[in-house]
């Protein structure tokens, strides 16, 4: 049995009509097959025209219809509605576009009605193809999403919540409320935006059916209508919802400051802050980013960004506790480490490095350590010996009675704090700067025995059997290496540097001879020929064989010696002591060159052939290096060493092959610096913990090795950061400091370290100083919060995210950036909000950038980026409204007498109450000049010009140009679209149009539907519209998806893919093609499925198969085969 | 020939190309008549053997127009149509056609000035190519 179409084609009045003959277009219809019926008429939308094809359907038992109108996404439902009405299957419908199409865009009737004639072939060719399909019913799930907690956002969510169902309201700032908020008043009415603002936010926050999740972002959705699964990533506040009562200590006491995104960058708010007073939710939130560099430098991981901010703040106390939660010897390293950190410091690509060690000393030094309490200790029973006081050991020791061990320290010399004590000469380090910090150590009640010697006077074994379930040795590097120069042995005057300096540190040291001769580059080298020159030798001098730059002693210790009068011989290499009567006369050596670089990296020195030459002296002081006394360990106990002489120790544990024995810092690394000894001690100091708690440190051992590198999300540094040099500390004269060993560097006064903290960038943002902890009453911070993801199900979502203000900047000639008293109309917002940067006082910036005086004259300068064909061309619809309110309001401010100029296009005041509004404001007497501005300058050229703004253009109602110097100009600076809206749009399946903002379905009758079945735009994030038009959308969006969701299901298209089993041959392409992973393979029957409830319609799948075994319903390669068949024949019959 | 009116054919994806034909129409933008529009859901259902069909009945101009890349509504259903529209390209010269007479373009739904322009630009192309003789071709 064949077909019976039935053919309409609609006039629309005379848009289709006007140019294309309908009545020739259905009587050429009328002589196709199958057309059984072929009418035109004047509406077919109309009730009347859809009645007809109801009626003749029955009457002349039409199976398929065929409209030529309007577009298919305006009409085709209503259409198909009609079939389905009298009885037919819609999806035996086809719809022709002679409008859009054809009538609208052809300009010759001719060429129009043959158009028309084909497109209308190919519907009723294609009809005959087309089958039964039935729409799929699916549930709605009752909850909605709304995505931005703007005015539209919360409006929206109030509505859904006040109708009982659930809605969940994400909001990426830590607050509710949008830039509604930012405001002060609000047009016409000059409501205070915060008064209608906040009540809702109280309701948002109150309201049980409303989940609020702010610093939260949607990052995933999938489903389909009626059916999305949402993620939301939580972002970490750090301080808990629920706890925190608002009350600010915290902020008070932070020490970071960082530019305040809510005051557009007019003032500054701490790293832990609050939009504003009246946030919802009132908790607090901390920016935090990741460790700073200087903080991952330091081998101990001392929170280095910390204390340099406490300092900044004048808290040296809470600086000091700071550091040694990390560091048991702040005032030590103060003064000798060699401070990587500052190597690091991201503040070297602004000028110089922070001068964090002098810092660290500056603070230590106004700190009493006498006074410094000892925190209580809960004892524990177990007990562990310490050998060694020298930083390793006293870094365990300290480590371990805080955890509430009973530690006892052994210490072979006569006085305990090891190299530091006996390497570091007092001039570098005051024995009472050591005292003091060993001495407050040993108040936590750790028991030190000295004149003890390891292997002399006990063993390990005696320890175990006295009760100690641990052993920690730290014994150092004390031992110097023999020099191997030829008459070393042989003479008297030769001294070994490391006993040299323990001699003279412990107070026995005697003056080596008058003219003193040192051999090496290192520290210990440069320290024994600037102690020998305090002890009164008259000569001294350095020889080293390779260049000052290879020498391994630091530069500032090199610079000292210098200046103290050493002779330092590079490239001079030893050979042999000179003697006479069996004393020492003088020192061969020879000259070298520098070669190919060695193991080590440094140049080879290369001796010279025949350079050799005597220095006379008479004491030399050997110092190449140091290597640990391990002559304990000869006796055996199961100690391994290594080939270069130190003790082998597991790296992350520091566990010896003895289980009970560990070991750390120079006896193990060699001699290397003091911090890196402390880094070691507490890991050992961890690892004995654990062991004595009987953990597997096998299994710690593996977690710390497999741990993942921090990472390196910094503050970027700021463009206008203005150099500033680095502070120097006071030294003691070179007269003055041989004279005596007093301490050469003397350390920053106060106001020196002030400024100087003040140059830390705050890489990290939070500096987790810890100050918001100790001062929160209610107990909310938790610097441990980790961000979390939420997963829920929802069934339509509304999208309401906002808008931007235009950065003007681009625009040089308003001189936005350059002249501090150029203002977007945001921050004019903020200048006039009682809780903003001035507190709600109108006044400029003075030349040192703060707000001092109120402006005598305004300009206001309309359409800045809008209406502007080189940013945005549409009209921002808001300006010329607040740009009314502005001028009201700084006259009624600051007063009368201010001169109010607005440079405006047009005047747009399109809404209720908005025109009488204007006229208020000229009768105020604000002055209205017609032309936009060419140019902001601050060139004077009059005496009456100069301190201000010019703004120059020309009245284009008087065509006379202008200079009208002023004290304040606003820009009316577009709203544009978040800069982020194309890559959110991917998110929830939408698009955005040309000017950047969310594409709806129709901009006349579906400005809130989007191409996505139950997504739903409201507010400015759509186009730019004021607050009476968002509240309307938010209230219509609301009322959309609560459509959907209170009646619980929905329809959706049919036209979804189908794999026919029978042509299937599994080759499972489609498979992977499928966007929606809604193919699946059936193994037993060697076929591809489809998922009817996961399948789009896309047609990836049916545009690939190679049988065709895939088709999309309703789009299937007949219909389509049957379309290009109708055209390609009624052109060849007609012509194009 | 100067007389010679070319029939071009379009596969338009619903949702961008489709959405921009009809906002050229209701923009009224004049262009011109030689093309007829074939509505697809997404470029990416358009399968090859259309586009053959099409130059075998003897169509002079093969459009093939979507949405942006990245801005599928079906995710990436544009970036396999350019796979495939591609790898046609360059099989139809070995079949004698000239492979210039397909051509993909991406139009976004709110470019419909960019649809009329495009379509003035392509007539002149095809124009310029001259008619497509394969139903001549056919026949000897």
């Amino acid at each position: 049995m064949s077909n019976r179409i039935g053919f309409y084609i609609c006039h629309c009045g005379v848009n289709i009509a006007g140019k294309v003959r309908v009545e020739e277009v259905a009587e050429f219809i009328r002589g196709l097959p199958n057309v059984v019926v072929s009418r035109d008429y004047k509406f077919m939308c109309s009730d009347p025209g859809q009645e007809m094809i109801e009626k003749d359907i029955k009457a002349h038992h039409l199976n398929r219809v065929v409209v030529a109108s309007c577009s298919p996404r305006l009409h085709e439902k209503t259409f198909q509605g009609a079939c389905q009405r009298a009885g037919l299957n819609p999806f035996f419908f086809q719809m022709a576009s002679v409008r859009e199409q054809v009538s609208w865009v052809t300009l010759d009737p001719d060429e129009a009605t043959r158009k028309a004639k084909t497109l209308a072939a190919a519907a009723v060719q294609r009809v005959n193809h087309h089958q039964r399909l039935f729409a799929r019913n699916v549930k709605v799930h009752p909850d909605v999403l709304v995505v931005g907690g703007g005015i539209a956002g919360m409006q929206a969510a109030l509505d859904i919540a006040e109708s009982g169902h659930k809605v969940y309201l994400v909001e990426r700032e830590t607050t509710i409320g949008g830039h509604m908020l930012q405001f002060d008043k609000t047009f016409p009415t000059l409501d205070c935006a915060a008064c209608i603002g906040t009540p809702k936010m109280v309701s948002v926050g109150q309201n049980p059916n409303i989940k609020l999740l702010t610093y939260s972002e949607v990052k995933e959705i999938s489903g389909y209508i009626g059916n999305y699964k949402v993620k939301v990533l939580r972002k970490p506040r750090y301080v808990k919802e629920g706890v925190c009562t608002g009350c600010g200590e915290c902020a008070n006491a932070c020490p970071v400051l960082r530019p305040s995104e809510w005051e557009e960058g007019l003032s500054a708010r701490k790293a832990i802050y609050r939009s504003f007073p009246q946030a919802v939710p009132i908790t607090f939130a901390i920016e935090k980013k990741d460790r700073a560099p200087c903080v991952l430098a330091c081998p101990a991981g001392v929170n280095v960004q910390g204390y340099v901010q406490l300092i900044r703040q004048g808290k040296y106390t809470e600086a000091v506790k700071l550091i040694m939660q990390k560091l048991p010897l702040p005032g030590v390293l103060g003064r000798v480490c060699p401070h990587p950190c500052e190597a690091q410091c991201r503040r070297l690509d602004v000028d110089e490095a922070v001068a964090i060690r002098d810092l660290k000393r500056f603070a230590v030094d106004q700190v009493n350590f006498r006074e410094l309490p000892v925190p209580p200790i809960e004892e524990r029973k177990e007990k562990v010996a310490v050998i060694g006081s020298g930083p390793a050991g006293l870094t365990v020791a300290y480590d371990l009675r805080l955890k509430g061990y009973g530690v006892t320290l052994f210490e072979a010399l006569p006085e305990l704090g090891g190299m530091l004590r006996v390497g570091i000469p007092d001039y570098r380090l005051p024995r009472d700067v050591l005292d003091r910090e060993i001495d407050y150590l040993l108040r936590h009640g750790i028991d030190a025995k000295t004149n003890q010697s390891l292997g002399r006077d006990f063993t390990i074994e005696d320890l175990r059997k006295q009760g100690y379930q641990a052993v920690f040795l730290a014994v150092g590097a004390h031992q110097s290496l023999q020099a191997n120069v030829a008459g070393e042995k042989d003479y008297a005057g030769v001294l070994d540097a490391v006993g040299f300096l323990r001699d003279v540190n412990l107070g026995r040291g005697r003056k080596p001879g008058d003219r003193v001769l040192i051999i090496g580059g290192g520290n210990v080298a440069i320290d024994a020929a600037r102690v020998a020159k305090r002890m009164g030798c008259r000569e001294v001098t350095v020889v080293y064989r390779r260049t000052r730059e290879e020498m391994p002693a630091y530069p500032e210790e090199i610079e000292g010696a210098i200046s103290e009068g050493v002779q330092i011989h590079y490239l001079t290499a030893p050979v042999r002591v000179v003697g006479e009567d069996g004393k020492v006369t003088g020192f061969e050596c020879m000259r070298t060159e520098l070669g190919e670089p060695d193991a080590s990296g440094r140049r080879r020195p290369v001796p010279v052939e025949g350079s050799e030459f005597v220095i006379p002296c008479d004491a030399i002081i050997p110092a190449i290096g140091q290597k640990p006394d391990l002559s304990f360990a000869a006796s055996g106990g199961g100690l391994k060493v290594s080939r270069w002489g130190t003790v082998e120790a597991n790296p992350y544990t520091m566990q010896t092959h003895l289980p009970y024995v560990f070991a750390a810092g120079d006896m193990v690394t060699g001699p290397a610096t003091v911090i890196e000894a402390v880094a070691a001690g507490h890991k050992a100091s961890e690892a004995i913990h654990r062991y004595l708690q009987g953990e597997d440190l096998r299994l710690f051992a593996e977690e710390k090795r497999l741990q993942p590198p921090p990472g390196q999300d910094w503050e970027p540094v700021p463009s206008d950061v203005r150099k500033q040099a680095r502070a120097r500390t006071s030294h003691v004269t070179p007269e003055e400091r041989t004279a005596s060993f007093v301490e050469v560097d003397q350390g920053f006064s106060e106001a020196d370290a002030k400024a100087e903290a003040g140059r830390c960038l705050n890489c990290g943002v939070c500096c987790e100083c810890m100050e918001c902890v100790r001062v929160c009453e209610a107990k909310a911070v938790d610097h441990t919060m980790k961000p979390e993801v939420l997963e829920f199900p929802v069934g339509t979502i509304i999208v309401a995210t906002g808008y931007d203000v235009m950065d003007p900047s681009p625009m040089k000639q308003f001189g936005y950036g350059q002249y501090q008293n150029v203002y977007t109309s945001l921050e004019f917002e903020r200048i006039n909000n009682a809780t903003g940067p001035t507190g709600g006082q109108i006044l400029i910036r003075d030349k040192d950038g703060k707000f001092t005086k109120p402006p005598e004259s305004v300009a206001i300068i309309h359409c800045v980026g809008s209406r502007d064909e080189n940013f945005h061309q549409y009209c921002s619809r808001v300006c010329c409204m607040y740009a009314l309110k502005y001028g009201h309001l700084i006259r009624d401010k600051v007063g009368h007498h201010v001169k109010i100029y607005d440079y405006y296009i047009d005047m747009r005041c399109f809404g209720k109450g908005y025109e009488e509004f204007y006229r208020r404001c000229q009768e105020e007497g604000i002055t209205f000049i017609r032309g936009k501005p060419a140019e902001v300058t601050d060139r004077a050229l009059t005496p009456d010009e100069e301190g201000k703004l010019i703004v120059i253009g020309e009245d284009t109602l008087l065509g006379k140009r202008y200079r009208k110097p002023v004290d304040m100009v606003i820009l009316c600076a577009a709203m544009e679209a978040r800069q982020d809206a194309a890559e959110m749009g991917r998110v929830f399946g939408i698009n955005v149009g040309a000017d950047g903002f969310f594409l709806e379905e129709h901009p006349k009758l579906g400005p809130l539907n989007t191409a996505t079945d139950g997504v739903f735009l409201a507010g400015a994030c759509q186009s730019p519209k004021d607050i009476p038009d968002s509240v309307a959308q938010a209230s219509g969006a609301a009322a959309k998806a609560l459509a959907l969701a209170s009646r619980g299901q929905v329809d959706i298209s049919p036209t979804i893919s189908w794999i026919d089993p029978d042509v299937c041959s599994g080759c499972q392409t489609c498979i992977k093609l499928c966007p929606y992973s809604a193919i699946e393979f059936d193994e037993r029957k060697g076929v591809s499925v489809v998922n009817e409830a996961l399948c789009k319609g896309c047609g990836s799948c049916a545009g690939f198969c190679p049988s065709g075994a895939a088709q999309v319903r309703h789009f299937n390669e007949k219909q389509v085969f049957a379309e290009l068949d109708g055209i390609m024949d009624t052109i060849a019959a007609i012509g194009v | 020939m100067s007389d010679f009116e070319p029939t071009i054919i379009a596969f338009v994806c619903n949702w961008c190309t489709y959405t921009a034909a009809d906002l050229a129409g209701t923009s009224r933008l004049a262009y011109p008549k030689n093309v007829r529009l074939i509505r697809m859901m997404c470029t990416g259902m358009v399968d090859p053997k259309y586009i053959i069909k099409a130059l075998l009945e003897g169509a002079d101009g093969l459009l093939v127009s979507g949405c942006h890349p990245g801005d599928c509504h079906y995710v990436n259903g544009n970036l396999k149509a350019r796979r495939r529209i591609k790898l046609l390209k360059e099989i139809l010269p070995r079949f004698g056609f000239d492979e210039r007479r397909v051509k993909l373009t991406w139009i976004g739904a709110s470019e419909g000035v960019d649809f009329a322009k495009t379509i003035k630009e392509m007539v002149a192309e095809i124009k310029a190519l001259g008619p497509n003789d394969v139903k001549q071709q056919m026949v000897l």
